[in-house]
């Protein structure tokens, strides 16, 4: 039986937090905060007033909200990668002609992975991050200055396609921070009027110049009015070089199949590139979520499920949500692009539109096992893909257009896969040692 | 030093306290080893005295790089460690000599603790440990409140930057002085343990009451979170109280506190807060002003304070008060909330936010009297400036309050309005009654509470640690 004073201690503890307390120091500090009790004789009070909460079903643990504030509408930014990716494939045709079929070629066979890899670096030390542009701006730009300059000044002093190449790497990578800043569509009207531009001048090196001027100058602005403060801190340098790497891997896997014929078959391989950009974009912005869909999706799960795997966890349903994104959307559109082959004058090689499936899916896997932390079997299967794809024609001959790269990327999807279905079936454990564990 | 977000990177009483114990004790080198969140540009509010160099800060929470060690120095990561760091701090009595085992592992090894938190195998024993503990019973303690998976992964990333804290190297020296029972133990209690340094532990507030005040207040954390957060305090408090060697509390009530919290008693030596005196006291202005000093925070309960004025406004029309400090970062919504109540209740310019000061003595001058009104407090600054100048104070029975106020102050139960106020207007319409216990605030200062009586008792306990006498 208590005592009238305990009778008002037990009042006070239930008034002040709603319930009764849960422990002896939960009820001391109320007695202490409350009613003035020195703390001696409100710990001895305490031990009555602790009772147990009776309820063995959790809570459902609080979930941070998301804070990035510098993505984009989703539908502008794919209008823009169409616009982008179409008006780069105009430029081969007059570039071809101005140039020679062999400078262009050479040109967009160093700048392509050039420019990937240095997107992917970007990327990953930057503009992936929370706040990426104006981490960018506080920390990034003698570092981004520095490593632009490190690519393309040699690029630059190569002789013929040297300095196509070296502005063409400017453009793309200067274009992913434009993208970055929202101003996608911009870039892409950049690209349209020198598509227009080169196609009525023969001075290409005039337009392609301008244009590279423009467009840095664009990209620091995007940077420059980003400037504010974060507390975001860049990732690491060691993080930034595997994701170059990886990236420059992807863009020689792109190149690396002869059959293409980049900058030789005019338009037709960029053109075709569309579907599979276009399914990787759709796929890699579904993935974008992970990072909130997880512990949406573990929130209220009990502790004993919590190490269990299961296909149908969240992570592993975003995974294969963005996996049948992406083949959906390319399949579509290239059946599609089949349909209107002959249009398009050639692009109608079923082969080459499932090689660029199979590298956008290789991609999109390598992208996610890197992001996961994985980087070292990212490059394990990446190395694999590009040295599978480099032997094919010596070993089985270039006889299907896109074979080698097909063939590098299958070994690449199979080297991907099974790390992750074995990391995402497992909700629980990803979030808990990947994605805040960084 | 091992400091905790306080010196030299914020304004607050802990951080004038460092300074102070720092520059009256010119004769030692000291070398600060700030405890921050996040990896902010942090800006430093005191210019460290000569006898002192500031570390590199470690930072909680934040994107920077892990713990470097020496190259080629690494273990086959220990799958036990998050399990061993949880049995030592998650349970109601936790198992220091795990505790003490993991978080030295986490320093010989740093490379490790990133890659170790990362492996299924740690995860999964972690579940299995955390399973068991959780339904572990003990008779102070209500059963746990069942985890969710998102809440063992908050825990699991806590006991992560618990390891990394670990991790941190830390410089030969004579004494480890840690300012708070929390995360400042954590690189203390590893280094003892490899180098056998003494340890001091100062605590100002206990820290385990405030982590416990904070969850309290935080009405939107679930169970498991709340659990989760007053256990790790708990345990990393109770660590502390068994690795010191001596625990310095400011105020007996403190103490009580410590013992209450299994701390040895043989090694509690109370050492008050002292402040410089400044002077014979200037008579008060007799304008019936009211001065508060302190941050605007929950734990100040400036509702209180408001409502005290409302009935003082009443009983008295000509009365001022005026709240001198700034929110607590993070608490800008309470500050918002207690204007909203200043205008619901018609205050207007009987009750004023004056924001932040340099010069609290000159604040303290232009009243007649101090206010305190909080739930929560070690030994107040305020009362200590108050005191200084010859004023007499109205405060809350909390923590050291009464003991420092005893004899020169009223002192009242936290939340009652009547008796503050009563107590306010008292004074106000005594003028002869303020003035006689303001006169013995300031005798009693200068007899307990100066600075150099604080530095010279710091100076002999840290003489007898290093020299290894008993405290």
């Amino acid at each position: 039986m208590r005592s009238p004073k305990d009778e008002h201690a037990a009042g006070v503890v239930q008034a002040r937090l709603g319930r009764a307390a849960r422990d002896v120091i939960e009820a001391t500090i109320v007695l202490e905060a409350w009613l003035g009790r020195p703390a001696q004789s409100a710990m001895l009070a305490a031990r009555e007033l602790v009772a147990g909460d009776g309820d063995p079903k959790p809570d459902r643990g609080r979930i941070d909200a998301p804070e990035d504030d510098e993505q984009q509408g989703v539908l502008v930014e794919g209008i823009a990668l169409v616009l982008s990716i179409l008006s780069v494939a105009a430029w081969a045709t007059p570039l071809s002609r101005a140039l020679g079929d062999g400078v262009l070629a050479e040109a967009i066979a160093v700048a392509l992975p050039t420019s990937v890899a240095l997107q992917w670096a970007l990327r990953s030390r930057y503009l992936s991050r929370r706040s990426g542009l104006a981490l960018l701006a506080r920390d990034g730009l003698a570092f981004s200055a520095v490593a632009a300059l490190a690519c393309a000044l040699p690029l630059a002093l190569m002789p013929a396609w040297g300095p196509v190449a070296a502005m063409l790497v400017a453009i793309w990578v200067a274009g992913t921070v434009v993208t970055r800043r929202g101003w996608g569509l911009l870039y892409a009207l950049m690209l349209v009027a020198t598509s227009i531009a080169l196609a009525q001048d023969g001075r290409p090196y005039l337009v392609l110049g301008l244009l590279t001027l423009v467009t840095l100058s664009v990209a620091i602005a995007a940077v420059l009015t980003r400037r504010s403060a974060t507390d975001t801190r860049a990732g690491t340098l060691s993080r930034a070089l595997v994701a170059g790497l990886l990236g420059g891997c992807i863009g020689v896997l792109l190149i690396g199949d002869p059959s293409l014929g980049w900058g030789v078959h005019g338009v037709h391989p960029a053109i075709a590139l569309v579907p599979s950009v276009i399914g990787s974009f759709w796929g890699g912005y579904y993935l974008w979520n992970l990072y909130e869909a997880v512990p949406r999706g573990m929130s209220g799960v009990p502790l004993h499920r919590a190490g269990r795997a299961a296909m149908t966890d969240p992570a592993m349903m975003l995974f294969l949500g963005a996996i049948l994104r992406l083949v959906g959307a390319t399949v579509l559109l290239s059946g599609l692009l089949l349909l209107i082959g002959r249009w398009t004058h050639g692009t109608d090689d079923v082969s080459v539109l499932v090689a660029f499936g199979c590298m956008a899916l290789v991609s999109l896997l390598v992208g996610l096992l890197e992001s996961l932390g994985r980087g070292r079997a990212a490059v394990i299967a990446c190395s694999a893909a590009l040295a599978v794809e480099l032997a094919w024609p010596r070993i089985v001959g270039a006889h299907v257009a896109g074979g080698a790269l097909a063939a590098g990327a299958i070994v690449g999807i199979v080297l991907t896969v099974p790390p992750l279905l074995v990391l995402l079936s497992r909700s629980g454990r990803v979030l808990a040692t990947t994605l805040w564990i960084q | 030093m091992i400091t905790e977000g306080t010196y030299p990177y914020a304004i607050g009483g802990v951080s004038s306290w460092c300074d102070a114990v720092i520059g009256g004790l010119e004769d030692i080198g000291w070398e600060i080893l700030p405890i921050v969140a996040g990896a902010k540009r942090r800006q430093q509010h005191f210019e460290l005295p000569p006898n002192a160099r500031l570390l590199r800060p470690i930072e909680l929470w934040s994107h920077g790089p892990a713990p470097r060690g020496v190259p080629g120095r690494r273990a086959h990561p220990n799958a036990s460690i998050p399990a061993q760091l949880l049995r030592g701090l998650l349970p109601w009595h936790g198992d220091l000599d795990a505790l003490t085992a993991a978080l030295v592992q986490c320093r010989r090894f740093p490379d490790d603790v990133r890659r170790a938190f990362r492996t299924r195998d740690c995860w999964q024993a972690y579940l299995s440990a955390l399973q068991d503990i959780l339904e572990l019973d003990d008779e102070d303690s209500a059963p746990a409140p069942a985890y969710d998976a998102i809440e063992a992964a908050r825990l699991y990333q806590l006991l992560y930057w618990i390891a990394r804290t670990a991790a941190v190297p830390t410089p030969r020296c004579s004494l480890l002085h840690v300012t708070a029972a929390g995360w400042a133990t954590i690189p203390a209690l590893v280094h003892k343990a490899l180098e056998g340094t003494p340890m001091l532990l100062t605590e100002h507030g206990v820290y385990v009451r405030e982590a416990y005040l904070a969850s309290v207040r935080d009405t939107s954390a679930s169970r498991g979170e709340r659990h989760m957060s007053t256990r790790i305090a708990l345990g990393l408090t109770r660590a502390a109280y068994a690795t010191a060697d001596a625990i310095a509390p400011v105020t007996e009530a403190n103490a009580q506190w410590e013992r209450g919290l299994g701390a040895d008693p043989e090694k509690i030596r109370v050492i008050p807060n002292g402040i410089h005196p400044v002077g014979e006291p200037l008579a008060p202005p007799n304008a019936a002003r009211v001065i508060a000093l302190g941050r605007i925070d929950p734990l100040k309960d400036v509702q209180t304070m408001l409502l005290v004025a409302d009935e003082v406004a009443r009983r008295m029309p000509q009365a001022r008060f005026e709240y001198w400090g700034p929110p607590t970062p993070g608490e800008e919504l309470y500050a918002h909330a207690c204007e909203r109540m200043r205008l619901r209740l018609g205050l207007g310019e009987r009750f004023r936010f004056m924001g932040r000061t340099s010069d609290p003595h000159g604040v303290i001058r232009s009243g007649d009297l101090v206010l305190m009104t909080s739930i929560s407090e070690a030994m107040p600054m305020a009362l200590l400036e108050a005191m200084a100048q010859g004023r007499p104070a109205v405060a809350t029975s909390v923590g050291g309050v009464p003991g420092v106020l005893h004899g020169c102050g009223i002192v009242t139960a936290p939340g009652d309005v009547h008796r503050l106020a009563s107590a306010v207007t008292t004074l106000l319409r005594n003028p002869g009654l303020a003035a006689q216990l303001g006169r013995r605030g300031y005798e009693r200062l200068h007899q307990s509470y100066t600075l150099e009586r604080c530095a010279e008792a710091y100076g002999t306990l840290i003489d007898q640690l290093t020299c290894g006498a008993p405290a």
